[in-house]
């Protein structure tokens, strides 16, 4: 997906076709994938805190992943 | 702390791509795949301009602006945050660094990064020549590669390859918690901006426009040294640098992953022309 020709940075609202292109036969969850990255971004510019994305999305990734080793994780956060 | 930045000069870029080259030689990226790519604000190619060659009393113009780009070592990095298995992860110098033992290729971190940084191996990765290049070991087919500050030579007190390359001196690495340090003086003195301030990255690459800075000056000890051992002007008495004589010194590749031990891969042992 990395096209060394790409001129430019791709704007936010093309980011997401781009972002479906890229898990693409994924073995894993991808529309899970799109949303965290969404949410990542989120959490980034401070619209939503570390630990609500994480437990947002902790049963899920635990599902999917049989792990939940994301930094994002509040002290004292129950894994189970 | 130490926390590791880099300035790139856009008004001193030539969009010569050396810093791409040496970057893929440096830490053997896989054909096909680039971890640090120089975009150009011109036509659909990264080498065509947006306008055209002023004919018959035109006023077509061939100038281009280049944006090299490749990861910025995010502060809020969304990578790290979607890492179900924690493979990507920052260290405390502030490098976004992947742990390609961990990565089990989601690529959940390509998707959440904005600048399109990674680079992901579909296939077994293919190196030119086969045994590989540079100082890094070759990563495995289905796992996310991307750019790490080339932390193997921070670790050895070097600036990374693509600063030590650019004939422009147009990049700058240096830590930005230290005041004193010329990238942070060079965020104070001039227009720096960071790419997509708009996502709440706070990507640790500024780039300079407008003014044009000095650029990079060469005043780290460590190359100071080498500059001096490899010295046309020196008297020749010091131009072989004492560890030199090391078995691999013919850059053979593939074999010299390691930066442990007493290897010192960066120091050309003779000459001029090596890799720094
Ligand atoms: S540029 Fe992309 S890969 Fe690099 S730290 Fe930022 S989000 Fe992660
Ligand atoms: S592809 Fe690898 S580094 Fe990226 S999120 Fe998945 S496990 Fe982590």
């Amino acid at each position: 997906m990395n096209n060394p020709q790409q001129p430019r940075l791709t704007p936010i609202d093309e980011w997401e076709d781009e972002a479906t292109a890229m898990l693409d036969g994924v073995e894993y969850n991808t529309e899970l994938g799109l949303r965290m990255a969404r949410d990542a971004i989120r959490v980034s510019n401070g619209e939503l805190s570390d630990a609500e994305f994480h437990e947002k999305y902790h049963e899920e990734v635990l599902a999917e992943f049989g792990e939940d080793e994301r930094p994002t994780k509040p002290e004292g956060f129950d894994d189970d | 702390m130490t926390n590791y930045g880099l300035v790139i000069d856009q008004e001193r870029c030539i969009g010569c791509q050396a810093c791409a080259v040496s970057c893929k030689q440096e830490n053997n990226v896989p054909m096909g795949q680039f971890w640090n790519r120089v975009l150009t604000e011109g036509g659909d190619k990264i080498d065509t301009p947006s306008g055209g060659y002023p004919e018959d009393g035109g006023s077509g113009s061939l100038d281009m602006e280049y944006q090299p780009t490749a990861c910025q070592h995010c502060e809020n990095a969304p990578c790290v945050k979607v890492c179900p298995v924690n493979a990507t992860y920052t260290r405390d110098d502030g490098i976004v660094e992947i742990d390609y033992d961990k990565c089990i290729g989601c690529r959940y971190c390509m998707a959440a990064c904005p600048y399109n940084a990674r680079v992901f191996n579909w296939d077994e990765p293919e190196q030119m020549p086969e045994e590989g290049t540079g100082d890094v070991a070759a990563r495995p087919q289905g796992v996310v590669e991307k750019c790490t500050f080339c932390s193997h030579r921070v670790d050895e007190g070097l600036d990374p390859a693509c600063v030590v390359n650019c004939p422009a001196d147009a990049r700058i690495f240096g830590d930005l918690d230290d005041e004193g340090s010329t990238v942070s003086k060079y965020i104070n003195e001039y227009e720096t901006d960071q790419l997509l301030e708009d996502r709440g990255t706070d990507p640790k690459t500024h780039y300079i426009s407008g003014e044009m800075s000095p650029g990079r000056p060469q005043t780290s000890d460590k190359m100071e040294s080498e500059l001096d051992d490899v010295s046309p002007w020196s008297d020749g008495t010091e131009d072989v640098p004492s560890e030199a004589g090391g078995s691999d010194s013919s850059g053979s590749g593939g074999s010299h992953h390691s930066i442990e031990g007493d290897a010192d891969p960066h120091v050309p042992a003779v000459g001029s022309g090596g890799d720094d």
